[in-house]
């Protein structure tokens, strides 16, 4: 029987933790940088709270296994991760029209209520670039939020033109009812107006009665500076409708 | 008759009483001086190994087999520097789209817009070039059941502290500037407004479509005699002579649509944090709902610097616990992983995992680990 490997063993042993304590030495004599530090780290993490997701045996319906699963407003050790908002693409739309219109006049003039615009009536658009304003009867109105539109409809040299204008742009600088349709329409969009059998044709001496009977109304200020200051602000203009 | 050699040859073959007489001069050659009272020994044999080159030197620095040569124009290294001018310096998001709408200008412009929104955006792993072999951020977008996610998956969020993700995407990233804490949340401010970025998405898939609808193909006539062939592709080729078949690549009906899709360059319109949406110029490829992805561009110059070093200080500013809870989650993981491979996880579930000193202590050396290890000016550990 080979009894000597036994007999030496512990001495080996001995010999190894010995070895061990001698490197462990410097680790565990405390120095005085190193009690210095100690003070110092004093922010202690706590462990983050999360609860557990469990795995069950599909037979027995025993845990097989579990795995730590953190709340979903856990974002880098707080607790602030939250959905966005989900009508933002709305919030979007708001923000702007405030932006484009903050009286409130171009949302006014298209809104569905009973004073508003609506498609039957001849309106008149002012242009920012200059040029002639356009009037035509509103054939059908797109309310897409900031980018609503109205059609347009006239006819200039006996020629149909139709012209989609964007309320909510910089460009378009003022809107006004020339008239209102007598009753209302009982379609959305009056494509049907653009067969001859319906079509309104030009709509020049409604805005030429318009413009005659604003001047009467007026306060005697010359034509030109009402113009302008009818393209100055949407307000203005809207309300003369 | 016997070749003639050099008189000193003759005098090393006449001090071998015992050698056979060489009949050739390379045999000669190879012959050294030896006291002949000495055993022949052989030094290079099949057991001490035995090579034709020339003898070996000491490695060094002015000896290096690729001293004096050109760099490598193939392999990783080259591949990484090639691609690095179109690499981005940032990382990406990912997003959701949203629609379309248009922004209007204060001069009147009107600009067609697409929104996409950031739901959750976080990091969640930073890639090494000495680990994975490139540089990249991975990012993951939105919240996830974890009864949808798979045990390995769960493993993986466990480690990093944070809920299973809805969608994981990589960013590569030119060097290791770009790589980010993990965990933190991206948002829409991390994009300068006016700079261009890259969107790449899916596509709409059209299904199983004809050759008129995928390729734009003319189709046939209505009339003069066709019959049954107004949309169908016509011939796939030539005939007899050109080897009566058809040409790979040939474009044919079949599956259109849902491919990934890059678009280029778009303008950054509008970051807003609050609704969590960024407003891109133009159109991006995929249906409402479509998952995003969004980094700045690579044909174009990144934001200024001054804006990367501000938003990067954003996001330390805003998460300063980011490291801290990482490595919380790290220590947890390992004990819990190690509790699933002893079987004895729902014990521990029942007492409660480590108190809560222990694991500080735990969470302080590897933080200690992790500093020394940026001392020496290594990359900290990736997990």
């Amino acid at each position: 029987m080979n009894v000597a490997p036994l007999v030496r063993r512990p001495l080996g042993c001995l010999k190894a933790s010995l070895r061990r304590t001698r490197q462990q030495k410097s680790m565990f004599t405390r120095h005085m940088a190193s009690e210095a530090s100690q003070t110092t780290t004093t922010t202690r993490t706590p462990p983050p709270e999360h609860g557990f997701f469990r795995l069950n045996d599909h037979k027995t319906k025993t845990l097989r296994s579990a795995f730590a699963v953190y709340p979903s407003t856990t974002v880098a050790g707080a607790n602030t991760l939250a959905p966005p908002p989900v009508n933002a693409l709305q919030a979007l739309h708001e923000a702007q029209i405030k932006r484009m219109d903050p009286t409130g006049a171009r949302t006014a003039l298209f809104a569905k209520t009973r004073e508003a615009a609506k498609v039957g009536d001849v309106l008149m658009v002012t242009h920012r670039r200059g040029g002639e304003p356009f009037a035509g009867v509103c054939l059908s109105i797109r309310r897409r939020g900031i980018d609503t539109a109205i059609l347009l409809r006239n006819h200039l040299a006996k020629v149909g033109v139709e012209m989609w204008f964007k309320i909510y742009n910089k460009n378009v600088a003022g809107i006004e009812v020339v008239k209102r349709q007598r009753k209302r329409a009982r379609r959305a969009r009056l494509t049907y107006m653009r067969k001859p059998k319906h079509d309104f044709g030009s709509v020049e001496d409604l805005v030429f009665a318009w413009k005659r009977s604003r001047k009467v109304f007026s306060t005697g200020k010359p034509a030109a500076e009402a113009a302008k200051a009818k393209a100055k602000g949407k307000g203005a203009a809207a309300k003369k409708k | 008759m016997a070749p003639r050699l050099p008189a000193h040859c003759w005098r090393q073959l006449a001090l071998r009483p015992s050698a056979t007489t060489p009949t050739t001069a390379a045999a000669a050659a190879v012959t050294t001086t030896r006291p002949s009272l000495l055993p022949n020994t052989q030094t290079r044999t099949v057991k001490t190994g035995w090579s034709t080159l020339p003898p070996r030197a000491k490695p060094h620095r002015f000896n290096q087999v690729t001293s004096g040569l050109p760099a490598p124009t193939a392999g990783p290294a080259a591949a990484l520097q090639r691609k690095a001018r179109t690499t981005p310096v940032r990382a990406g998001v990912l997003a959701v789209k949203k629609g379309m709408t248009v922004f209007m200008g204060r001069t009147g412009a009107r600009i067609a817009c697409t929104v996409l929104q950031l739901d959750r955006v976080q990091t969640v792993l930073n890639k090494t070039r000495a680990r994975h072999g490139y540089w990249a951020v991975q990012v993951g977008m939105g919240e996830r059941n974890p009864g949808n996610v798979g045990a390995p998956l769960l493993g993986y969020y466990e480690a990093k502290g944070m809920a299973p993700k809805e969608v994981l995407a990589e960013f590569r990233v030119r060097d290791q500037s770009g790589l980010l804490p993990v965990g933190v949340q991206l948002m829409p401010d991390w994009f300068h407004i006016g700079q261009r970025v890259d969107v790449r998405s899916n596509s709409r898939g059209m299904g199983f479509a004809g050759g008129m609808k995928r390729h734009g193909f003319s189709g046939q006539e209505a009339s003069h005699g066709n019959s049954k062939n107004h949309r169908t592709i016509g011939s796939a080729g030539p005939s007899q002579g050109s080897g009566s078949r058809v040409l790979p690549g040939k474009k044919m009906p079949g599956r259109m649509g849902n491919q990934r899709v890059t678009i280029q360059n778009l303008p950054v319109l509008i970051a807003d944090n609050e609704l969590g949406i960024l407003v891109v110029k133009g159109c991006v490829a995929g249906p409402k709902g479509a998952v995003i992805q969004v980094q700045d561009a690579c044909k174009k110059d990144p934001p200024p610097q001054e804006w990367i070093d501000k938003s990067r200080k954003t996001l330390e500013e805003r998460f300063p616990e980011a490291e801290a809870h990482l490595q919380a989650a790290r220590v947890r993981h390992m004990e819990l992983k190690e509790a699933r491979r002893e079987k004895r996880i729902a014990e521990l579930m029942a007492e409660g995992v480590r108190p809560d000193e222990e694991h500080a202590d735990a969470i302080e050396e590897i933080l200690a680990a992790s500093a020394k290890e940026d001392a020496a000016g290594r990359a900290p550990a990736e997990l």
